[in-house]
């Protein structure tokens, strides 16, 4: 009960918060952002024609009757149709969500998992040659860009110079061997790059764990260090792992890897919201911005939730 | 114990998410494609919209040309472009004083099937088709971009605009005269006018299709062309053979057949037989070079690229003339070609810096400034630099690819000439002191960078300082487009690409009254030129026509108006069992039907 009533309150809350991102974002990114008339103007244009199109596109209506009209479409989840491609922006996101979510998925699970293994290996070897070892691995994987992962990967496994083993693009989820088949190689080099960030920020954490006093009291205590790396360091150490990784999910959602997305021909949502942002389709801008904040509203909500039931001592209230 | 958990739960993820998205992949995945021969080609950009009446870049052209069929098209071999038939019966009769075109359209020619139709089934395409999809590059509601094409050029047709764009209301001089004629009056001659019936702009759609999708046609192509597509995403485009494309048996001497340089294209395999020959067609839209490289070297993926700047190296073993390495000679075809455009940079003469004045000695002394900025000006290091030197330099605004090109017109205005520049600017009375800021715009990126960099160390050998050079970098094309449209820059700098194989294409870059808001971004005003431009405007192809377009050319390049030109060369690649000539221009995606495989090619796809 304390729980539902915590979510609705904050469900309550955010609504403010929502308003105040759609108006910020709303403002730069729609009213002041790319205008899509000179993109649909032909090689040649007269003023009236330039008039038309801004017509068309209601770019001659007052901020005000834009931005209720941007409120009624979050409201209803109905933005329109793409300026570009006429397609419905809901079926359009509707369509490429999934395949971003099945694309970039393993790649966020595995880089934050394997990540906290690493992290919890190198600070139970804190200062030893295996903690230098993993910690120079994090910062090779940190001194690398994605762009040179991804060529780099791309030319090793799949290339005719390299192994030659999985396609160099595509994607195909008919099959769970299909799917394996695309999405291995995105996979390995988002785990390449993430694993760098991830694994520091998570040794720190569980480095400043370990030096509490009740973990010192239960090493006295003769408890094995096993259960003392679980329960007394793990578990405790949620909190920040929580909030970066939920925090992470509205951005997977929404942006997808548009770096991925183009360089392996996955039509996904990342490589839609960035023809969106370079063309200035604002029907579909408008709804990744507002879906984006109603994630993290949504995430901010889930991250509380979580908090409470890795930490008892904190209250919902 | 922990990895044995974590592997089931991967494993359940894999599962859940492949369920969850689940049915088919995108259908362009050529492995699960049993007996069907497949072609895979790559361009290095998506289109924007499949629909015609937007189709305004090479992309879009590219694409629908393949889902819809035009009145006109170019020789698929001819070079130079040669217009011909193509849903046309023939060329149209053509009255003496040359307003009055008749077409006769083709019979028999029916829509693919789709939803839109009754029953689904195609109809029979007809003259009024043809009348409705001019009609709309005039409808405002269709957001059209190819309008400027007949502006002012057919009896009635902006009238009608005027009037609200009532599909009911017939137009004077866009009418259908039974189902297979067609009727064109115009308010004067209009040479190009055939060459417009073969752009994407004029592809016939039907109107029942346009009403059924609304906004979703533009992603909903419903054509008469040689394929009908089957799936279309940002990623790639899939057609399939369109079943009731007609029967017309391919001549290959018709169509420009030199066996002396086509012959290894395989072409001649095609001659007899009526195309598509190919099942299936997809188009990967590929804009990373790296990528587009990889797949098309890995054997089983794209079958065509245009060669990457960052290859060229690696794979040619020539540049003049261009000849591949022998491992790459063994495996790939492929064939240079200058491109149907050009790369220029005009001075916008409406801004005081450089352009126009009131003063005759201020005027005077802006046109020596210009004259000396294009003497100091770079080309072939521009060429080396950007094209690896295969880019085509030469002198005004008539492209090499055009036949008005004139090959023994002076190169003196496209060849860098330090002290030339340094007097020009000591004659007009310009120091350090008094030389106007220069404003670069462009794009962001780093290309564009390089390109101001480059030009700010020339100008700077001739002594305009480097603090009074600015780069002005835009988000995106469509912000650069409205700087250039609001005639808000000092200097252009820009490409254009032919839209048909005549210089007037070019030519009305610098027509006064194409001025800004229109595609005259220098607003280049001079009564002599305008008088010959509308002279010539009228006239048909002939060496009269020929000789005044050279004369604007020489009043172009005199008036110090403009850097220009370079064309581009590049270099297509296809693997050996493609039958092809590949281009991207003027033919544009017209050459796609064209193309086959070679036997143990279909085989392959088979296997695959």
């Amino acid at each position: 009960m304390e729980t539902l009533q915590y979510i609705l309150r904050k469900l309550l809350t955010g609504i403010p918060l929502l308003l105040g991102v759609t108006f910020i974002s709303f403002l730069l990114m729609v009213y002041f952002g790319p205008d899509k008339t000179y993109e649909l103007l032909g090689k040649s244009a007269t003023p009236e024609q330039i008039e038309e199109v801004r017509h068309q596109l209601g770019y001659d209506r007052p901020f005000i009757a834009r931005y209720g009209q941007y409120l009624k479409e979050l409201a209803t989840m109905d933005f329109g149709h793409s300026d570009s491609t006429g397609e419905p922006v809901s079926g359009l996101l509707s369509r490429t969500i999934p395949i971003s979510l099945a694309l970039i998925t393993p790649g966020f699970v595995l880089g934050n998992l394997i990540a906290v293994l690493l992290a919890l290996v190198a600070a139970y070897h804190r200062s030893s040659w295996v903690d230098r070892f993993i910690m120079g691995f994090s910062v090779v994987g940190m001194s690398i860009s994605f762009l040179i992962a991804i060529i780099g990967f791309q030319i090793l496994l799949s290339s005719s110079y390299g192994l030659n083993m999985f396609p160099v693009r595509g994607w195909n989820m008919s099959t769970v061997g299909n799917y394996l088949s695309y999405v291995t190689v995105p996979t390995l080099a988002t785990v390449f790059v993430s694993l760098g960030y991830n694994t520091r920020f998570y040794r720190a954490v569980i480095v400043e764990e370990m030096t509490r006093d009740h973990v010192r009291t239960a090493r006295a205590f003769g408890i094995p260090p096993a259960r003392i790396f679980y329960k007394n360091i793990l578990k405790n150490s949620m909190i920040p792992i929580i909030t970066r990784v939920i925090f992470s999910i509205p951005l997977v959602v929404i942006s997808g890897s548009l770096l991925i997305e183009s360089y392996f021909g996955i039509p996904g949502v990342g490589k839609v919201t960035f023809d969106a942002i370079t063309t200035g389709d604002q029907p579909v801008l408008k709804a990744v911005v507002g879906l984006t904040a109603v994630l993290f509203v949504l995430a901010q909500l889930l991250t509380d939730i979580l908090y409470r039931a890795v930490d008892p001592r904190v209250t919902l209230k | 114990m922990h990895s044995r958990h974590i592997f089931r739960v991967l494993l359940v993820v894999v599962a859940l998410q492949t369920a969850a998205c689940g049915g088919d992949g995108p259908a362009g995945s050529s492995e699960s494609i049993a007996g069907l021969k497949v072609y895979r080609h790559a361009m290095d950009q998506a289109p924007s919209t499949l629909d015609p009446v937007q189709a305004s870049n090479i992309y879009a052209n590219h694409v629908a040309l393949n889902a819809y069929d035009t009145l006109f098209s170019y020789k698929y071999l001819a070079r130079p472009y040669t217009l011909k038939p193509n849903l046309a019966a023939g060329f149209p009769e053509i009255s003496e004083d040359e307003l009055t075109y008749t077409i006769r359209i083709k019979q028999g020619v029916r829509f693919v099937d789709d939803p839109a139709f009754p029953d689904g089934k195609g109809r029979e395409l007809v003259a009024s088709d043809f009348v409705y999809s001019i009609k709309r590059q005039f409808d405002p509601a269709q957001l059209p971009n190819g309008t400027w094409l007949w502006i002012g050029r057919i009896v009635g047709l902006d009238a009608w605009k005027e009037a609200g764009s009532d599909y009911s209301v017939e137009v004077e001089g866009l009418r259908a005269l039974d189902d297979y004629t067609i009727r064109i009056e115009l308010k004067r001659p209009y040479p190009q006018l055939l060459d417009t019936f073969a752009q994407g702009y004029s592809a016939i759609v039907p109107r029942e299709a346009v009403e059924y999708y609304g906004k979703e046609f533009a992603s909903h192509p419903v054509g008469s062309g040689p394929f009908k597509v089957i799936s279309y995403d940002t990623a790639k485009i899939v057609f399939e053979r369109n079943k009731y494309y007609r029967q017309e048996p391919v001549d290959i001497w018709y169509e420009g057949y030199d066996p002396e340089t086509q012959a290894y294209t395989g072409v001649e395999a095609i001659d007899g037989r009526s195309p598509p020959f190919i099942d299936r067609l997809e188009i990967d839209f590929i804009g990373e070079d790296a990528a587009r490289w990889n797949s098309f070297t890995k054997g089983n993926e794209v079958q065509f690229t245009v060669l990457p700047n960052e290859q060229v190296d690696q794979v040619l073993s020539s540049k003049h003339p261009v000849t591949f390495k022998p491992e790459y000679a063994e495996k790939y075809n492929g064939y240079d070609v200058v491109e149907a455009g050009f790369v220029f940079n005009a001075f916008n003469m409406d801004h005081p810096e450089f352009g126009y004045r009131d003063d005759p000695v201020e005027d005077h002394r802006n046109k020596l400034l210009r004259c000396a900025l294009i003497k100091a000006w770079d080309w072939q290091a521009r060429n080396e630099s950007f094209y690896f030197g295969l880019a085509k330099i030469y002198p005004g605004i008539i492209p090499p690819v055009v036949p008005e090109y004139d090959p023994d017109l002076s190169r003196d205005s496209v060849i860098r000439d330090v002290a030339e520049s340094k007097r020009l600017l000591a004659e007009g009375g310009w120091t350090k002191e008094n030389l106007p800021e220069f404003v670069y715009g462009s794009t962001s990126g780093i290309k564009t960078r390089l390109f101001f960099e480059q030009i700010r160390s020339w100008f700077k050998e001739v002594g305009y300082p480097p603090e009074k050079m600015k780069h002005k970098q835009y988000a995106t094309f469509g912000d650069l487009s409205k700087a250039w449209r609001n005639s808000e820059l000092p200097y252009v700098a820009k490409a254009w690409g032919l839209d048909y194989p005549d210089a007037e294409n070019t030519l009305q870059l610098f027509y006064g009254p194409n001025g800004t808001p229109g595609s005259n971004d220098a607003n280049y005003k001079n009564p002599q030129y305008d008088a010959l431009y509308e002279q010539s405007a009228v006239m048909r192809s002939s060496p009269e026509r020929t000789r005044i377009y050279r004369k604007m050319n020489r009043l172009v390049i005199d008036d110090c108006v403009a850097q220009t030109g370079l064309s581009r060369t590049r270099i297509f690649m296809w693997h050996k069992n493609v039958i092809a000539l590949p281009d991207r221009q003027i033919v544009g995606g017209f050459f796609l039907k064209y193309v086959d495989l070679k036997t143990d090619d279909a085989d392959q796809a088979q296997v695959n």
